[in-house]
């Protein structure tokens, strides 16, 4: 599997005398995969996501992406070109007076001629379902439409690597559900390498690999089903549980003889229902 | 302090082009002490709904009473400082307001502002800070050296400490994570439970709407759709659909395994352990029939 992300021994503090945020984290991710980074607040997830595309530098240890070390100053902004972030608030990352304005800044920014602008823009918008809204204010858009051309925007520049750190997190379950399918859509069709920095473990439990962050250290590293398949030191470090693995740790409590490998609610379903026609 | 709507109607932009209807003929009964939570899709009026009860938005018809204050459509000169003092409001993102040198000088504010004096200011800041646990080694820094849900704890000893009858909470727990929303809304339960702090909470969390309320408004275009228990609630699967509203996760998950078992039936439970149950009873009710 080709690399696009490798990070090693990756620390970071903010102060002199204050601890690391990050300790020693090594990581790599793969190209086209979907990859979610959870842990509580202050637990150094953002610190880190702002590490993958040099907004933050590492004081030791290294990260390269696509090949390119981000401690290079000549190759700072072809990485900040690899790699597309969308922050948490819908309202802090509007810049145009309307879709399409906004949409084009990047492009406009990066100085791309004009005839590949209007091309990009047309399939952007297309990609995240707002080619209605083109020409519509920022103001009369919901969080989730506003959040869909944040990535638009991002999606214009052909990015590798699209980075959301916590980017459902102010949205009302609608607009948290119109983000993960569009941004699904973009990993599945276009095989855009997704990292998801986000508390919602409904959302991470679909993802390829999970990275799993306490306190500035990478503590558990695997797929959804491995990482909860054990529960106790998820619990140690303040994570919640998703829904369906609650459900089967309290039914075992009760007795049901349930296994460990339910994670979706329609796998627990499943298991339930053969527990009972068996009986 | 109990809290009556009467025939609340209130319109956005009146007389303009972009006139709106935001509250269509609102009645809506508030006892005192209660946990009333506040549910809806986007634009529905739960905030517009809310936003009367401290007098920040004024009906255009009917009538609000919140304690001995009288919030008429049309009416002038209404005593609105009182009411603001009784009625505390928790807005979204509160820790974006916070601006004092310290902590303690932050809680302060909203007590002097109703005209406390200094020495009884920082002695109920003191207090407020205590009830949101944040330890006193911090009070004299500044607030903005705080993590996110640290902020918000701040920001909501300020409301506490002006100490009023009713606290309302528009999406308390927005942007923090789970354990930081489990001590929040924990907070605000105690509150309402040994203080008998009347507590009106907007949300998107159809289970903490659930798990947390004595009454569940679900509201729909600007008018209450249903108003009862969280079960008088959420057995009416299908109005709530309609209305874009889901069911709490035990209970779609319940319904998921119904479902399967060709019952078209709908049970109420909230937490992971009355599901639990209901499953466990399920599982051996229908083997019984067989």
């Amino acid at each position: 599997m080709e690399k696009i992300i490798d990070v090693h021994d990756l620390s970071y503090h903010y102060a002199e005398e204050q601890p690391d945020v990050l300790k020693k984290i090594n990581f790599t991710v793969n190209k086209g995969e979907w990859l979610s980074i959870v842990g509580h607040n202050g637990s150094g997830k953002s610190t880190l996501a702002k590490c993958l595309n040099g907004l933050i530098l590492p004081q030791k240890g290294t990260v390269k992406v696509a090949g390119l070390l981000t401690s290079d100053e000549e190759k700072i902004w072809a990485i900040r070109r690899a790699v597309g972030m969308v922050f948490q608030n819908p309202d802090n990352q509007f810049v145009g007076a309307t879709v399409q304005d906004d949409v084009a800044f990047g492009m406009e920014n990066h100085g791309l001629p004009r005839d590949v602008m209007k091309k990009r823009l047309v399939e952007a918008l297309d990609l995240v379902k707002m080619s209605a809204f083109a020409q519509s204010e920022p103001h009369r858009l919901s969080g989730g439409q506003k959040q869909r051309v944040a990535i638009a925007g991002i999606v214009a520049l052909q990015p590798l690597i699209i980075i959301m750190d916590e980017a459902t997190s102010m949205l009302d379950p609608e607009g948290r559900k119109e983000i993960i399918k569009t941004v699904r859509a973009l990993n599945k069709e276009q095989h855009l390498t997704v990292i998801s920095i986000t508390h919602d473990l409904e959302e991470a439990i679909h993802s390829d690999r999970l990275l799993v962050m306490s306190d500035g250290e990478m503590i558990r590293e695997g797929t959804p089903r491995e990482i909860f398949k054990s529960t106790e030191l998820l619990h140690k470090v303040g994570l919640d549980l998703p829904f369906a693995i609650k459900m089967r740790n309290a039914l075992r409590a009760k007795g049901v003889p349930l296994s460990d490998t339910a994670l979706f609610q329609e796998e627990l379903v499943d298991e339930l229902w053969t527990l009972h026609s068996n009986m | 302090m109990d809290i009556t709507f009467e025939h609340v109607t209130h319109v956005y932009g009146s007389k303009t082009p972009f006139e709106k209807l935001a509250l269509d003929d609102v009645s809506l009964h508030i006892p005192s002490g209660s946990f009333t939570s506040i549910i809806g899709h986007t634009g529905s009026g739960k905030s517009t709904l809310v936003q009367h009860i401290n007098g920040l938005l004024k009906p255009s018809k009917g009538t609000i009473t919140v304690g001995d204050v009288v919030i008429k459509a049309g009416a002038k000169k209404q005593d609105l400082k009182s009411l603001r003092e009784k009625v505390g409001f928790v807005f979204q993102y509160p820790e974006h307001q916070l601006f004092e040198e310290t902590i303690i000088k932050d809680v302060c504010f909203g007590p002097m502002n109703f005209g406390i004096s200094e020495s009884e200011a920082i002695k109920r800041a003191e207090e407020s800070l205590q009830m949101v646990g944040l330890p006193a080694s911090l009070w004299h820094r500044s607030p903005f050296d705080l993590s996110g849900g640290q902020m918000r704890r701040v920001a909501i000893a300020g409301v506490l400490a002006v100490r009023p009858q009713a606290v309302i909470l528009d999406e308390p727990t927005a942007g923090l994570d789970p354990k930081g929303r489990q001590e929040i809304l924990g907070l605000f339960k105690s509150l309402q439970e040994r203080q008998h702090l009347t507590i009106i909470m907007v949300t998107h969390s159809m289970d903490d709407a659930a798990v947390l309320s004595d009454q569940v408004v679900a509201m729909k275009g600007g008018k209450p759709l249903i108003i009862g228990t969280p079960n008088d609630v959420f057995i009416q699967k299908e109005k709530l659909r309609a209305a874009g509203l889901d069911l709490p996760e035990t209970m779609t998950f319940l319904n998921k395994l119904l479902e399967r078992a060709g019952e078209a039936r709908t049970i109420p439970a909230f937490t992971i352990d009355e599901a639990a149950d209901a499953v466990v009873n399920l599982l051996n009710g229908v083997r019984d029939h067989v």
